[in-house]
């Protein structure tokens, strides 16, 4: 297969319909990457939080009660399913239908914890989550106006880049950032991350930050150089 | 040469350098702030140490988590090896294993149930904002070159000539970067001594053993990285003289500077960012 992304060779497709999932060298370490992961987070229990007490000599130990746990490491493994399927998608569609699914169950992954400071980042993520769906899908959409393709292999191949292509990048890149919640939307995760269950909140750091540089990939392509 | 024996002595080399580099980093701080300081060779004799040392695990520690992610850190880093100085292959690769290095980072910390790891944990997520800079390189070699692999940049710059000269703010940026990931730096939030060593703090014996392994590794990967993208082909003397002058460069910046508290350290990075970024693209479409 004789096709280049960014100077990579690529491996190989996977076509299913008009769903086309491809691997370069990238892609792939990725997509193992978040597989690995999400299978370590399936099997692993959650560390026990040791604080001291106020006022005496003791220490208080804070867990995750067992349904809380349950349900966090369901989300936690759809988060690391979608973060895999983001990673090697061939389709701009696609890849923003699994940016917003990671936002959707980062959101639940926190959302389950019974503490108030965490429920209320969690829902100052919320409302960031849910209004960054408007520029992702709407950035896509610009993109396939002026392509007239959602296919990344189709746009790879394109010689040119038009201001239309470059507004539905910059859309695209600020609904990812919402929906990860990376700069300039992290001050929020920070206080979701004090709570217990390191395995569940690698999940969220993990999806941000792979998505960020899958994202880096699609723009570059879609940008071409000076 | 095999291949597997070329990424073998590859990853030893990355190892013994890396260490030696910190090492020197040591000697000079030590030197600069009138100490004798440890034998250069001190940071491999630590790391040899913990993996003969007996390992314990916390009680509290998310098991297996606690112990995969330092495996983790290990491969990703072998792998960081493999793409770069064996086989030439995507920068944008090397980019994305730094980028799982931070979710390493954070998580070893929190996997442990440690309030100091907690809250190395919780400035890793702080510090991702100024992962900013890293993304900006990537962006503006790519579209200054046209290319993310490795070999392709070096090509590139054996013909027009090493791009720190052509994007100089890059490599600052760049260098910014690297100057994070030193011990005892003034953006190092993530393992300053006021939360004990932050993310290591309860890793013993084995697991610390290659947690060493690994960042040697790592600043080798940081350093080579660096010459590689901004000077271009250069033999192996110039890469062994270049590492020790940006490890000595910045042995003298962490002797001379305080550890920044998180916010500083991220509004400062963010606004080197900021500089480099509009920068160069002022550069480029000059």
């Amino acid at each position: 297969m004789d096709i280049t992304i960014l100077g990579s060779q690529i491996i190989g497709i996977i076509p299913l319909g008009d769903i086309v999932f491809y691997f370069t060298q990238f892609n792939l370490f990725m997509f193992a990457t978040a597989l690995a992961f999400t299978a370590i987070v399936a099997i692993s229990k959650t560390e026990t939080q040791v604080e001291a007490e106020f006022g005496k000599l003791g220490d208080r130990a804070v867990t995750v009660a067992k349904k809380e746990f349950k349900i966090r490491r369901f989300l936690a493994i759809i988060c690391g399913l979608a973060t895999a399927g983001a990673m090697i998608t061939g389709d701009l569609f696609d890849f923003t239908l699994f940016v917003c699914l990671t936002g959707i169950v980062n959101i639940g992954i926190v959302g389950a914890v019974r503490q108030v400071d965490v429920l209320d980042a969690a829902y100052q993520y919320g409302l960031i989550a849910m209004m960054a769906s408007l520029p992702l899908f709407g950035g896509a959409a610009l993109i396939l106006a002026a392509t007239g393709t959602l296919s990344l292999l189709e746009i790879n191949s394109l010689t040119y880049t038009t201001p239309m292509m470059i507004l539905g990048s910059i859309l695209l890149f600020l609904g990812v950032a919402g929906e990860t919640g990376v700069a300039p939307f992290f001050a929020t995760k920070a206080e979701m991350f004090r709570t217990p269950g390191s395995p569940f909140l690698l999940i969220i750091h993990l999806s941000s930050l792979l998505i960020l540089v899958r994202l880096i990939e699609i723009l570059l392509m879609i940008n071409k150089p000076f | 040469m095999n291949l597997m024996t070329n990424i073998l002595i590859n990853v030893i080399i990355a190892f013994f350098i890396g260490s030696l580099l910190f090492g020197l980093q040591r000697k000079i701080m030590a030197r600069i702030q009138g100490r004798p300081g440890p034998p250069i060779i001190q940071h491999i004799l630590h790391t040899f140490k913990f993996f003969i040392k007996e390992s314990a695990f916390p009680y509290t520690a998310a098991m297996p988590f606690y112990i995969a992610i330092t495996a983790m850190l290990s491969m990703i880093w072998v792998a960081a090896v493999i793409v770069g100085p064996v086989t030439g292959g995507s920068l944008l690769l090397i980019f994305g294993i730094y980028a799982v290095h931070k979710i390493v980072e954070h998580n070893a910390g929190s996997s442990s149930g440690s309030p100091y790891g907690k809250l190395s944990c919780v400035r890793a997520v702080y510090s991702a904002a100024a992962e900013i800079p890293l993304f900006a390189v990537l962006v503006i070699i790519y579209f200054k070159t046209g290319t993310m692999n490795i070999t392709g940049l070096i090509n590139y710059q054996t013909v027009h000539g090493p791009l720190l000269y052509a994007i100089p703010l890059a490599a600052l940026m760049f260098f910014v970067l690297i100057m994070s990931k030193a011990p005892y730096s003034p953006f190092a939030i993530t393992k300053g001594k006021d939360i004990v060593s932050g993310y290591e703090t309860e890793h013993f014996g084995l697991l610390r053993g290659y947690l060493m392994m690994s960042e040697s590794i790592a600043w080798y990967m940081l350093l080579w990285v660096f010459l590689t993208v901004f000077l271009g082909p250069i033999s192996i003397p110039v890469y062994l003289i270049g590492m020790i002058v940006m490890s000595s460069i910045i042995a003298f910046i962490n002797a001379t500077t305080p550890l920044l508290n998180p916010n500083h350290s991220i509004m400062m990075q963010v606004t080197f960012a900021f500089i480099g970024i509009v920068g160069s693209f002022a550069l480029l479409m000059i």
